[in-house]
C-alpha cells in the first residue's frame, strides 16, 4: 500500500509543472497542456483521497472521470480558439493576443 | 323598514352614482330622471326610517348596528351606523334639500356640458353625506367626511375650462385638507388612548375621565380644528365664497346646507366630550363670535348675489358653533336645520335669477326684478326674511334660542357681540334683496329679456319656502307631539348630560331679537331703498379706508397669498436648492462621477495579456493560502 503523502507529492509536483506551463509558456498550445496537467493533478487528488478515506467507494473516481470528460470538452473549443487565433494572426503566441482589454 | 335599514338612504344614491358615471352619458337625458329617483327613493325611505325610531321605546334611540369590517392582528374594525336624534336632524334636511336641489338641477343646469357627470355626482355627494351622519365611528365618518369633501372639489371645478373655477376648486380643497389633518391627527389622538374608533365608546371613555385632561384637551382641539375647516371658519372661511364658482344647485346643497354644517354636526356629535374638557367650549365660542362678526362685514361690500349668501352662509354657521360652545346641541342642530331650509331657498333662488337675466348675478346689473320674477322675488323674500330673524318665520326662533342659551353660559357679553352679529346679517340680507328686486333695473336691458323660471325651478323655491316659514315651529312642544316627536326640538335634541329641555318663551329675549333684526333691515332701507345708492356711496366716501378693506375682506386672501409667496415658496426654494446641489449634485450624480472617474484610472490594470492574468490569479491564491495558514495560526 503506498502511502496518501506520495500521491499527494506528485499530484503537488504535477500542479506545479502545470502552473508554470501556463505562465512560462508562450505557445497556446502548450499553455493548454499545462491546464491539463493541472487537472490531471486534481483527478489524482480527488481519487487518492476517495480510496484513502473510504475504499469501498469509488465516489473520488467519479468525479475523475468527470473532469477527464470536461477537460475533453474544454480542449476541443480551446484547441477551435487557437486554429481561429492561427488564422487571424499567423502566430500561436498568447503574448500577440493583447487586445482583451479596454 | 326600521332604523336598521337607515343604510339603504346612502346605499341607493351610491349605486344611482356607480350606474351614471359609467353609463350616464349614454341614458336618455343624462340619466337625471335616475338622480332624481334615488335620492326621491331615499328621501321617501326616511320617513318609514323616522317613524321607526319614534316608535321604539322613549322615541329618543339611540339605534346601533355594526359588521366586522376587517381585522388587524386581534385589532377588530367594526364598520357600522348610529342612529339618535341628531342624525334623524341631519338626514331630515340632506335628504330634503338634495332632493329639491336635484329637481332644481334639472331646470338649472339644462343644456350644460356634461350634464349626466353633474348628476351623478350630486348622487356621490348624497350618499357620502348620509354615510358621514349615520357613521357609529370616527374611521368611517372620516372616510365620509373626505369623499364630500372630493365631491365639493368636483362639483366647485365642475366648469373646469373656467381657470377660476379650478383655482376655486383647489383653493377649497387645499384649505379643507389643512382643518382635515387636525380632524385626522385628533381621531388617531383618541383611537391611541381609546384603542377604538367608536364615537359613544369615547364619549363615555372621555366622561368616565379615561382620557388625561391636557391629552384630551389637545385632541379635542384637533377634532374641532377639522370641523372648522370644513365648516369654513375664521382663518378657514377664505375658501367657501370661491367656492361660489360653482354651479348654483351646489351651492346650495354643498355650500350651504348640507356638507359645510358636518363640521357643526361632528362638534354636536362629540359634545359630551368637549364638555369634559370646558376650554374648548370657549374656543368654539370665540371662533363661532368672530366668524359672525367678521363675516357680516365682509357681506356688506360684495356686490355678486351669491358671494353674500356665501358670507352670509359662513356667519351662520358661526352662529352654530357659537350655541354649540354654549353647551346647547339643541340650539346648534335647530339652527343648522332652519338655515338648511332657508338658505337652500336663497341660493336656489338666486340660481333662478341667474338663470331668468340670462347669467346675470352682480348687483350693480340687476334691481327691479320684483315684477318679472314674482315666485322668485316672494321666496327669495321669504328666505330674506327667516335670515334676517323675522318672526314667525325659522330663523326668529332659532337665533332666539341661540341668544337665550348663550346668555345662560357666558352672559351678558357674548349675547350683545352675538346680537351685533345679527343686526349685521338683517343689514346684508336686505340689501341684497332690494338691490335685486327693487327700484329702477340699473340695466334696462337685462330687466327687459328676464322672464320668470320654468315650474321645475320654482317648485322647489316654494317646497323650501313653505318649509322656511313652518320649520321653526317644531321648537314648540304641542307641534313636536303632534308630528310624533316626543316633544319639540328641545326634548328630541340634546345633550344627556343636561337631559332634555322645553322650550319657554321669553319675551325680552324674543323683543330683542325682533329689534335687532328690524334695527338691520331699516338701516339698510333707509341706505339702500327706492334703488338709490347716493347714501351708500357718501358712506364709503366718507371712510374710503374702512371701504377697502371690507371689498378686499379684510385682506385675508392677500395675508395667505404673502405666507404663501413669502414663507412656504421661501422655504421651497430652501429646500429645492438643498435637493438639487446637495442631494442631487453631490449625492447621486456625485457617487456617479467619483465611480466612473476611478474606472477610468483604474483600466490601466487591464494590460490583456494573459499571462499577466494567469500570474495574478496564481498569485491570489498563493496570497489566500498564505492568509489561510496565518490565520489557523
Amino acid at each position: 500500500m503506498v502511502p496518501l503523502e506520495n500521491y499527494v507529492a506528485l499530484s503537488g509536483i504535477l500542479f506545479a509543472l502545470g502552473v508554470y506551463a501556463v505562465l512560462a509558456r508562450r505557445n497556446a498550445i502548450l499553455v493548454l497542456m499545462g491546464i491539463e496537467l493541472m487537472l490531471n493533478a486534481v483527478s489524482l487528488n480527488f481519487a487518492a483521497f476517495a480510496s484513502y478515506l473510504d475504499p469501498d467507494r469509488v465516489t473520488g473516481a467519479v468525479f475523475a472521470v468527470f473532469v477527464i470528460t470536461v477537460a475533453a470538452a474544454e480542449v476541443g473549443l480551446a484547441l477551435a480558439i487557437v486554429i481561429r487565433l492561427f488564422r487571424l494572426r499567423a502566430t500561436s503566441n498568447v503574448d500577440e493576443a493583447a487586445e482583451l482589454k479596454w | 323598514m326600521g332604523a336598521e335599514h337607515a343604510w339603504l338612504l346612502a346605499a341607493i344614491p351610491a349605486g344611482a352614482f356607480v350606474v351614471l358615471a359609467l353609463f350616464g352619458r349614454y341614458l336618455a337625458r343624462g340619466g337625471d330622471w335616475l338622480g332624481i329617483a334615488a335620492i326621491a327613493t331615499s328621501f321617501a325611505l326616511f320617513f318609514p326610517v323616522l317613524a321607526d325610531f319614534l316608535s321604539e321605546g322613549d322615541g329618543l334611540g339611540p339605534f346601533t348596528a355594526a359588521v366586522e369590517w376587517t381585522r388587524i392582528g386581534d385589532f377588530s374594525f367594526p364598520m357600522g351606523i348610529f342612529v339618535d336624534p341628531i342624525t334623524i336632524v341631519m338626514l331630515a334636511v340632506i335628504t330634503t334639500v338634495a332632493f329639491m336641489v336635484n329637481i332644481f338641477s334639472v331646470g338649472y343646469m339644462k343644456g350644460e356640458p356634461r350634464y349626466w357627470w353633474f348628476f351623478a355626482v350630486l348622487q356621490l355627494f348624497a350618499a357620502s353625506m348620509i354615510l358621514l351622519v349615520l357613521a357609529d365611528n370616527l374611521l368611517l365618518l372620516y372616510i365620509a367626511w373626505e369623499l364630500v369633501g372630493l365631491c365639493s372639489f368636483l362639483l366647485i371645478g365642475f366648469y373646469w375650462e373656467k381657470r377660476s373655477a379650478v383655482e376655486a376648486a383647489k383653493k377649497a380643497f387645499v384649505t379643507t385638507r389643512i382643518g382635515d389633518v387636525g380632524l385626522l391627527i385628533g381621531i388617531i389622538l383618541l383611537w391611541r388612548e381609546a384603542g377604538t374608533f367608536n364615537i359613544q365608546e369615547i364619549l363615555r371613555l372621555a366622561e368616565e375621565g379615561h382620557f388625561g385632561h391636557t391629552y384630551l384637551l389637545v385632541a379635542m382641539l384637533f377634532i374641532f380644528i377639522g370641523a372648522m375647516g370644513k365648516s369654513a371658519q375664521v382663518p378657514f372661511h377664505v375658501w367657501l365664497p370661491d367656492a361660489m364658482e360653482g354651479p348654483t344647485p351646489v351651492s346650495a346643497l354643498i355650500h350651504a346646507a348640507t356638507m359645510v354644517v358636518a363640521g357643526v354636526y361632528l362638534v354636536n356629535r362629540m359634545l359630551p366630550a368637549f364638555e369634559v374638557v370646558d376650554e374648548t367650549l370657549l374656543v368654539i365660542t370665540v371662533v363661532g363670535l368672530v366668524t359672525a362678526i367678521l363675516t357680516g362685514f365682509m357681506a356688506f361690500a360684495q356686490t355678486d348675489i351669491k358671494k353674500v349668501l356665501a358670507y352670509s352662509t359662513v356667519g351662520q354657521l358661526g352662529f352654530m358653533f357659537v350655541a354649540a360652545g354654549a353647551g346647547a346641541p339643541e340650539a346648534s342642530m335647530f339652527h343648522l336645520m332652519t338655515h338648511a331650509f332657508f338658505k337652500a331657498l336663497l341660493f336656489l333662488a338666486a340660481g333662478s335669477v341667474i338663470i331668468g337675466t340670462h347669467h346675470h348675478q352682480d348687483m350693480n346689473e340687476l334691481g327691479g326684478l320684483w315684477k318679472r320674477m314674482p315666485i322668485t322675488g316672494t321666496t327669495f323674500l321669504i328666505g330674506s326674511l327667516a335670515l334676517a330673524g323675522v318672526p314667525p318665520l325659522a330663523g326668529f326662533w332659532s337665533k332666539d334660542e341661540i341668544l337665550v342659551v348663550l346668555d345662560k353660559q357666558w352672559g351678558p357679553w357674548a349675547v350683545s357681540l352675538l346680537g351685533f352679529a345679527a343686526i349685521l346679517t338683517a343689514f346684508y340680507t336686505t340689501r341684497l334683496f332690494i338691490r335685486t328686486f327693487l327700484g329702477q333695473p340699473r340695466d334696462p336691458h337685462i330687466a327687459e329679456h328676464t322672464t320668470e323660471t320654468p315650474p321645475v325651478m320654482t317648485g322647489p323655491l316654494l317646497f323650501l319656502a313653505l318649509l322656511s316659514v313652518v320649520s321653526g315651529l317644531v321648537v314648540f312642544h304641542e307641534v313636536g307631539t303632534a308630528l310624533g316627536f316626543p316633544g319639540g326640538f328641545g326634548e328630541f335634541v340634546f345633550l344627556p348630560s343636561h337631559g332634555p329641555h322645553g322650550y319657554e318663551f321669553d319675551a325680552a329675549f324674543a323683543g330683542a331679537s325682533v329689534v335687532l333684526a328690524l334695527l338691520g333691515i331699516f338701516t339698510s332701507g333707509w341706505l339702500y331703498w327706492g334703488g338709490r345708492l347716493d347714501r351708500s356711496t357718501r358712506l364709503a366716501e366718507w371712510q374710503p379706508r374702512l371701504y377697502d378693506m371690507l371689498v378686499n375682506k379684510f385682506y385675508f386672501d392677500e395675508l395667505y397669498q404673502a405666507a404663501i409667496d413669502y414663507g412656504i415658496l421661501g422655504f421651497s426654494y430652501v429646500v429645492s436648492w438643498f435637493d438639487r446641489y446637495v442631494v442631487n449634485d453631490t449625492g447621486v450624480d456625485g457617487s456617479a462621477q467619483v465611480t466612473g472617474y476611478a474606472g477610468f484610472i483604474l483600466k490601466h490594470l487591464q494590460s490583456g495579456r494573459l499571462p499577466h492574468y494567469a500570474m495574478s490569479l496564481a498569485l491570489g491564491v498563493v496570497v489566500l493560502a498564505v492568509a489561510g495558514l496565518v490565520m489557523r495560526g
